[in-house]
């Protein structure tokens, strides 16, 4: 066979694939609840203060910025009981020492995904709680341009934790307005740090001994956690929300302490994909995983 | 009710422990300075017991002449005193407006004249690619000047040079008043004139603030470069006393080498890894944090000897004659 007869059997096959997926949404659709994402992209602004000694004995403070993306959706299986969040960002801190005569850039990314469990209307309507774990992968440098050997400290972190919210849906007047507290813990995991003195170049040359550690409480705490208001502007939801971040080792005989405040500014909505969208004039019933 | 309060106290006290490191916080005063300096070098520096060196006597020696009314310019030459103390060429006190130095090369025979090599052995005639100066001189010997090790080498360009020297006879490095740079550059240059692996050293770290809290040392080799131009023939390395740090390390590997000879002064030091730290006043220092060993397992702190000591001397300086590059054209024409 030519390669023409392969992609037009692999076209046909996608689109056969495709078929079935609508056909199934479509079978289904009296049956299945329809389950909007609630996504929200936020940029993030504020103070930050890091302490590493691997680079400096000395705290260094400046301007924390931040980008997020999250996706929040019931589950396929048990909707009414669970939810799941996808939340990717990018940390950017620029800071100088109390002297200000030198700079620290610190770059860090993160990916999270967590599962939860939701009690709705708890204590009074429209107050839900949701409460689970999560798995959160974390990497990226501080550096210090005004070092040498130790001019850079890498930070890789994966961990699973504990994740939780209080959602409570209200109005102000006819506003529409959810409030959310949200945090995430990191219980244990894995993470990188060189020894205490030892050089990346040693590093480069081949030994990784000692290099990564099991984290716990002991030698380890972090924690995200943000305040924030949704208001829901038609079909559009802005947020304005207070975050703050808090990442501490000891390992090593090496000490970090970052800590950050934001003021986060937001804007998303519930999204349905194309199928669904069509299953919506069926009147299907809509679970939304934070919004009432 | 009781066992809910006992889990709440059990994770709170857990989540204590990261907090537990007391991190010092100096105050920005003339003793807080002071004794951050201190510290920081007795948590750090490498060598402390390889020069027997009591750093709690000095600290009391020096501790005892600050005063409330001392001046910055006054505290910065007390700690840069303090810092001499270590003799060590990687130790430096670095402010706004002065470095502290301990550079055993200022006391030496300069023993390198650039001017005079460009004159009268190169005649002003000489190619220059990736910082390193070049030529085959009439005599068939070729030249190489590698002034600074900071200054990246780049295979294509090695390849060029190695090209355009390889009719030569014999090759003499000349690193004389190299004060160092990077060590990937080294293993480059190195990885150019070795036909197998060789074993380069080892390399040690502090793995505790103690003076003799150290990691096991890990040995390192150097491969030779697969695909690229290499040298062969005899070499003559060129030193002195401003041959420092990386230069120093890249002198007593090519030492090691069995076609390779090393002519002039001994070496300047500097073999241990240096970091960079900081005091509350916005003051750098720098000091050796990872002592790194030649391939005859010793630190050369204190310097590599040349297998040949020669110094320059003045009645040949002044008739346009480099001592040091003659002695070592009579090496590569006996190796001939």
């Amino acid at each position: 066979m030519t390669s023409k007869v392969y992609i037009r059997l692999l076209f046909c096959m996608l689109l056969w694939a495709w078929g079935c997926q609508c056909a199934m949404a479509q079978d289904n659709s009296d049956e299945k609840p329809l389950r909007p994402v609630a996504t929200m992209f936020s940029a993030q602004y504020g103070h930050a203060s890091i302490l590493d000694s691997y680079l400096s004995p000395v705290k260094y403070g400046g301007k924390a910025m931040a980008l997020n993306y999250e996706a929040q959706q019931a589950t396929g299986f048990a909707p009414q009981q669970w939810t799941r969040q996808l939340s990717l960002g990018v940390d950017y801190d620029y800071t100088h020492n109390k002297a200000g005569n030198h700079s620290m850039h610190a770059l860090l990314i993160n990916a999270q995904w967590g599962l939860m469990h939701k009690w709705n209307h708890v204590f009074t309507r429209g107050l839900q709680f949701q409460l689970g774990g999560n798995t959160q992968l974390r990497g990226g440098a501080l550096y210090n341009a005004y070092n040498s050997n130790n001019v850079v400290s890498a930070r890789i972190f994966w961990n699973v934790g504990l994740m939780g919210q209080a959602i409570f849906n209200t109005h102000i007047k006819r506003l529409p307005i959810t409030l959310r507290y949200q945090a995430s813990m990191p219980v244990a995991g894995v993470f990188f740090s060189p020894d205490y003195d030892e050089a990346y170049y040693e590093i480069y040359l081949g030994n990784h001994d000692n290099l990564a550690h099991f984290g716990w409480w002991g030698n380890r705490f972090d924690l995200d956690h943000m305040l924030s208001a949704d208001l829901h502007l038609g079909n559009t939801i802005l947020r304005i929300a207070y975050r703050n971040r808090i990442s501490s080792s000891w390992i090593n005989h090496i000490s970090t302490r970052d800590m950050a405040h934001y003021l986060v500014i937001g804007i998303g909505g519930e999204f349905l994909n194309i199928g669904a969208k069509r299953n919506k004039k069926l009147n299907n019933n809509i679970i939304s995983s934070i919004y009432q | 009710m009781k066992r809910l309060v006992n889990i709440l106290i059990l994770v709170i006290s857990l989540l204590q422990l990261p907090g537990c490191h007391e991190q010092p916080d100096w105050k920005n005063d003339p003793y807080g300075n002071f004794d951050a300096l201190w510290t920081i070098l007795d948590e750090h520096y490498c060598f402390f017991a390889y020069k027997n060196v009591d750093w709690q006597e000095v600290r009391n020696r020096y501790r005892s002449k600050i005063h409330k009314d001392i001046t910055t310019h006054e505290l910065f030459d007390l700690c840069s005193d303090m810092l001499k103390e270590l003799q060590d060429g990687h130790t430096n006190l670095i402010s706004s407006f002065d470095v502290s130095r301990y550079w055993i090369w200022e006391k030496y025979p300069i023993n390198y004249d650039e001017r005079l090599i460009d004159e009268h052995y190169l005649h002003f005639d000489y190619r220059k690619a990736s910082g390193i100066k070049y030529q085959i001189l009439s005599n068939h010997f070729a030249y190489m000047y590698y002034g600074d090790f900071s200054t990246g080498i780049g295979d294509g360009n090695l390849d060029v040079i190695l090209n355009d020297i390889a009719p030569s006879d014999g090759l003499i490095i000349d690193v004389r008043n190299n004060g160092g740079g990077y060590l990937t550059n080294v293993e480059t240059l190195v990885a150019r004139f070795i036909d197998q692996r060789i074993y380069a050293g080892s390399i040690q770290h502090k793995n505790g603030t103690g003076h003799n809290d150290f990691s096991e040392p890990f040995d390192y080799h150097i491969d030779p470069a697969k695909g690229r131009v290499h040298y062969n023939k005899p070499i003559v390395v060129l030193t002195n006393r401003g041959s420092f740090s990386a230069t120093n390390n890249f002198v007593s590997i090519m030492k090691s080498l069995p076609n390779v000879t090393v002519v002039g002064d001994v070496t300047g030091g500097g073999c241990g890894l240096p970091f960079n730290s900081e005091l509350p006043n916005g003051w750098s220092v720098r000091f050796s944090a990872a002592p790194i060993t030649g391939p005859d397992g010793k630190l050369t702190e204190f310097g590599v000897e040349p297998d040949v000591k020669v110094d320059m001397a003045p009645n040949d300086i002044s008739n346009g004659h480099d001592t040091i590059l003659d002695y070592a054209f009579e090496i590569l024409k006996q190796a001939k």
